[in-house]
């Protein structure tokens, strides 16, 4: 079953084609990872998938329905109910603790439950850190926060732009793994990088070059099986 | 940019305003408590009247810019049908700038031969303007005068003038055939220290004047006027600090907006000498220019709130102007280094990242 | 979770918050002084302008004035009519008794008074220096002359109203005439039966006419000229409103206004419907306002209020500017936080309510300490000026936190629809 469909989609900013005539189709439980250079329309890409931008031409249909029919107020509701997003810059609230961040996500879509949200720390691992201020945490902490966060409201999909960008070599890893548990456990999720290590992860790369598809590659599945074997 | 000299320029037009309304406030309101009538009485020493050329000499002494009005009176005992009043023989024109409070009601005096009558005998005598009566007296060598003039108006004003009769000085002069008032009340706007020093002058450089400062005017004035000057000083100071925070609030925005561009000039290797005297001459430029626009909207916002609260243009101590283009860069300068401090505190990477 | 990321926002960001309370508390504070002072202006400078004397003279209807101030001969078409002197508190019952600041009444007569070396004839003024009364009401006030006659320059002290030890004061060139000094006794003689004598408590010098008269306790010349209980005249001293048309109208004749008219002018305090009220309690009494007084006071009034008002409309300006200045700088500020809240799906609403609550609780705690700080900056100024606390009216508080609610209003709605506007996408990515 495929969870996101993209039918022809052009992004046409004045005379800049920042992305034109991409179709593609994401199938449920699929892990995606979107690569190319500067300028490629990955983040174009990636802001239309996340509901954040319209394309000028062509459909975008999420889970069954088609966003280019919507407006602005629906787009956010739909953001809120079907994808969780992961940013390069963690966008934490300065002012509220790890678990408050993860519950203000729960309060924009539904209700709060503080039990859950500590639940979700626990599976990125910082549950001994609830209580901390995103400055008194480190900057993979943020991220997995940030990822808590994500998830906590079980979307659809799972949107991650650059997850890894701003962290070291150990926190990349350890981001890495957990993206790569969610996958084990059945969640969708489609990975903006530049960075080849974390494009390998995936099942599948889609490599974009002026605003086009230049190439899909399928990852080997030995590392999905290697990495996912416990 | 726009908004920080907008701001600036705000400031600088209050500061300027409020300096030259609070500078100018004892000469506005001086003014205005001349009409409480004259301050000033000269009584003839020596013989019972004082010349119109002594008069003369003494309004010669008074700066004309302070001189509001300077007003002979001369009185007389006249007879209308038998009954005794006490007639007033007086310069009209000057009598309405010394006494602007009179309440007239039908005309004042313009012709000869026109008198004002005041209210009380009006009431008594049932005379309305327009009326003619018959004016008698003695001379002053012995013979009997008589004279029909027409009432031009009624005066009211609560106190003695509502039991004189006034005509003009001249014609007084003629009916009685001596010349000079009994005393001439002046109206002088200036302040007690300046009335005392004249008073002295009169008093010296004409013998047969003896000049008297009716001292109820002059010092209810100087205790009334120093406390409205002291009053819209202070007023003047908080709305000053006022402008000041208004000003700096906005450099605070304006360079709170730039801290990116501080952090790029970080990255590439600027120190924080050089990002805060870039930002010490901007806001020295700014706070120029402000103040000179400032200066300008500054005159006119002072000229129009003299002209709409006293009908009178202000005058203007020049040496304002370069203080206050010189207080707006200050102040423009002080606001911009708290947050120019904070910004350069910053580490450019993280400012750069939009964390 | 409103109230928990309200709190969050409130008390782990104190820095920033306590930057806005304590300019709202600024803005707040000189507003609050300000339209305090300016509200109050009125009746301190007319309080100041007190200084000039009466602006009322009460004289027996269809009397002459003229004949006791100059002395123009007794009878010469003045008719002896007079006042009552037990009548005179009742000037604190009517309805605007307590604009009646003060009021003294006078008797007068012409006597020979001697001194230690001469003698001459003299008008012997009968008044109140400093009489202590009871009001039909219940209440007591002190007043006379010692209040009236505030820039009489006094050498030696003010004369007692006591019966059982009556002193006077003298004008300063009668005195020096008399060759009478502080602590002699001048002596009054009488037309008839025996003179008074008297100690002189003090030398008064005004440059008027008072200069050369004998100021004495009023029961000594109502004795004396055997005009028990009665007075020529009273000078009242009131606080008024500046004069409009409908003022001059019933001026005029106040029968000639309609009901409601006469009901807006009776109970507001111009100087003819206090003169009007004062005829009403006293018998055939005439009360005439003073114009030079009246008329100045008005005009004096109106300027320094309308500078104040505009002062007052400047410094309000002022802050408003300032207070929306920072508002504003402290939601652009918020751009990324605003953005990510619209990622996690906060509606617009949601996220307006969020920011303008915890602003308005911050101006709310800042406007609160600011207008206390503002009372006590109104009274300050009060003290400085006037030498007695401003009063802030009432009437403060509504327009301060109406104007403190409309200026953070004004200055952030338009920076978070601004905000609001931005895509999510723009912001998070940092472009």
């Amino acid at each position: 079953m495929n969870i996101l469909e993209l039918n022809g989609v052009s992004m046409i900013y004045g005379q800049v084609k920042a992305l034109y005539e991409v179709s593609l189709t994401v199938e449920k439980g699929e892990w995606l990872a979107i690569m190319g250079p500067s300028g490629s329309g990955k983040t174009t890409m990636m802001n239309i998938i996340g509901c954040m931008d319209k394309p000028s031409s062509g459909s975008v249909v999420l889970d069954g329905q088609d966003l280019s029919r919507l407006n602005p107020s629906d787009l956010t509701a739909i953001r809120r109910d079907k994808i969780g997003l992961i940013f390069q810059q963690f966008h934490l609230i300065s002012y509220l603790t790890a678990l408050e961040n993860v519950m203000v996500a729960q309060y924009y879509h539904s209700m709060i439950d503080e039990d859950e949200a500590l639940g979700a720390l626990d599976r990125v691992g910082l549950a001994d850190r609830a209580k901390h201020l995103p400055r008194q945490l480190s900057g993979g902490e943020q991220q997995r926060v940030c990822i808590a966060r994500a998830l906590i409201n079980y979307p659809s999909l799972i949107l991650a732009d650059e997850p890894t960008g701003n962290l070291d070599e150990t926190n990349e890893r350890v981001v890495i793994g957990i993206l790569k548990r969610l996958h084990a456990e059945g969640s969708t999720i489609i990975v903006v990088t530049h960075d080849p290590e974390v494009a390998e992860e995936a099942e599948k790369t889609v490599f974009l070059e002026h605003g086009r598809i230049a190439n899909i590659v399928k990852n080997a599945p030995c590392h999905d099986l290697a990495s996912s074997g416990n | 940019m726009a908004v920080a000299l907008f701001a600036i320029a705000i400031g600088a037009t209050v500061l300027l305003g409020m300096a030259a309304i609070s500078y100018d406030i004892p000469r506005q309101m001086g003014r205005e408590f001349r009409s409480y009538g004259a301050n000033m009485a000269l009584v003839p020493v020596g013989s019972p009247l004082i010349s119109k050329e002594a008069t003369d000499r003494a309004r010669a002494l008074i700066p004309p810019d302070q001189l509001v009005g300077m007003t002979p009176y001369r009185y007389e005992m006249v007879r209308i049908n038998m009954q005794g009043y006490t007639a007033a023989g007086t310069l009209f024109d000057e009598a309405r700038r010394t006494s602007p409070y009179w309440s007239v009601d039908g005309e004042w005096p313009d012709e000869p031969g026109e008198i004002l009558i005041g209210y009380d005998i009006a009431e008594f005598t049932k005379l309305a303007h327009g009326a003619v009566v018959t004016i008698t007296g003695r001379a002053s060598n012995g013979g009997r005068f008589r004279r029909d003039m027409t009432v031009a108006g009624i005066v009211r004003t609560g106190s003695v003038e509502d039991e004189f009769i006034f005509m003009h000085l001249a014609e007084m002069e003629d009916l009685t055939g001596i010349a000079g008032g009994t005393v001439v009340e002046a109206s002088v706007a200036a302040n007690e220290e300046e009335l005392n020093s004249l008073v002295a002058r009169i008093a010296s450089e004409i013998p047969d004047v003896a000049p008297h400062l009716v001292k109820r005017l002059t010092q209810s004035e100087t205790t009334v006027l120093s406390k409205l000057q002291s009053l819209v000083f202070l007023v003047s100071l908080v709305v000053l600090g006022l402008s000041m925070i208004c000003v700096a609030t906005t450099m605070m925005t304006v360079v709170m907006e730039r801290r990116k561009e501080i952090g790029l000039k970080k990255a590439i290797g600027a120190d924080n000498r050089d990002i805060a005297s870039e930002f010490l001459g901007e806001g020295l430029l700014l706070g120029c220019v402000g103040g000179l626009l400032g200066v300008f909207c500054g005159y006119f916002f002072a000229q129009a709130v003299s002209v709409n609260v006293f009908g009178r243009g202000i005058s203007l101590d020049w040496r304002l102007f370069p203080m206050v283009i010189l207080v707006s860069a200050a102040v423009t300068i002080a606001a911009c280094l708290l947050p120019a401090r904070r910004a350069t505190a910053v580490e450019p990477a993280h400012v750069l990242r939009g964390e | 979770m409103f109230w928990l990321i309200l709190r969050g926002a409130l008390t782990r960001q104190r820095g920033k918050m306590a930057m806005i309370a304590l300019t709202m508390a600024l803005g707040v504070s000189l507003a609050t002084a300000m339209l305090g002072v300016m509200m109050d202006v009125g009746d301190k400078i007319n309080q100041e302008l007190k200084t000039y004397g009466a602006n009322l003279n009460v004289i027996p209807r269809g009397a002459s004035i003229l004949g006791d101030l100059y002395g123009v001969g007794e009878g010469n078409g003045v008719s002896d009519k007079y006042l009552a002197e037990d009548e005179l508190p009742r000037m604190k019952t009517i309805f605007w008794a307590f604009n009646i600041v003060d009021f003294a009444p006078y008797l007068e007569m012409q006597a020979f008074v001697s001194g230690l070396s001469a003698s001459s004839q003299a008008m012997v003024v009968g008044t109140w220096f400093d009489k202590h009364l009871d009001i039909p009401t219940g209440e007591s006030v002190d007043t006379g002359v010692k209040k009236m006659k505030s820039w009489w320059d006094v050498d030696g002290s003010w004369a007692s109203d006591d019966p059982d030890s009556p002193s006077a004061m003298i004008g300063a060139s009668l005195a020096n005439e008399l060759g009478l000094g502080v602590g002699d006794m001048a002596t009054i003689d009488a037309k008839q039966g025996e003179g008074k004598k008297l100690t002189i408590s003090g030398l008064i010098n005004s440059g008027g006419d008072e200069d050369r008269q004998l100021f004495v306790p009023l029961a000594i010349v109502q004795e004396m000229s055997g005009r028990a209980g009665l007075v020529r005249r009273v000078e009242v001293s009131a606080l008024t409103t500046p004069e409009n048309d409908l003022a001059r109208r019933a001026a005029q004749d106040p029968e000639s206004l309609s009901p409601a008219e006469r009901d807006t002018w009776y109970c507001t305090a111009y100087i003819s419907s206090i003169a009007y009220q004062i005829e009403e309690v006293i018998s055939d009494a005439r009360a005439k306002p003073v114009l030079r007084v009246a008329e100045s006071e008005g005009a004096i009034l109106q300027k320094t209020q309308l500078l104040m008002l505009l002062l007052t409309v400047l410094c309000l300006a002022c802050s408003a500017l300032a207070i929306s200045n920072l508002v504003t700088a402290s939601v652009m500020e918020r751009s990324a936080e605003i953005g990510l809240l619209k990622a996690l799906g906060a509606t617009g609403l949601a996220i307006s309510l969020l920011i303008m609550t915890e602003i308005m609780i911050t101006a709310f705690a800042g406007g609160a300490v600011g207008y206390f700080a503002g009372l006590g900056f109104a009274r300050f100024i009060g003290r400085t000026v006037f030498g007695t606390p401003v009063a802030v009216k009432g009437l403060v508080i509504p327009i301060v936190a109406i104007l403190a609610m409309a200026v953070t209003f004004a200055g952030s709605i338009p920076a978070i629809r601004m905000l609001l506007s931005l895509r999510p996408a723009e912001v998070l990515h940092g472009r």
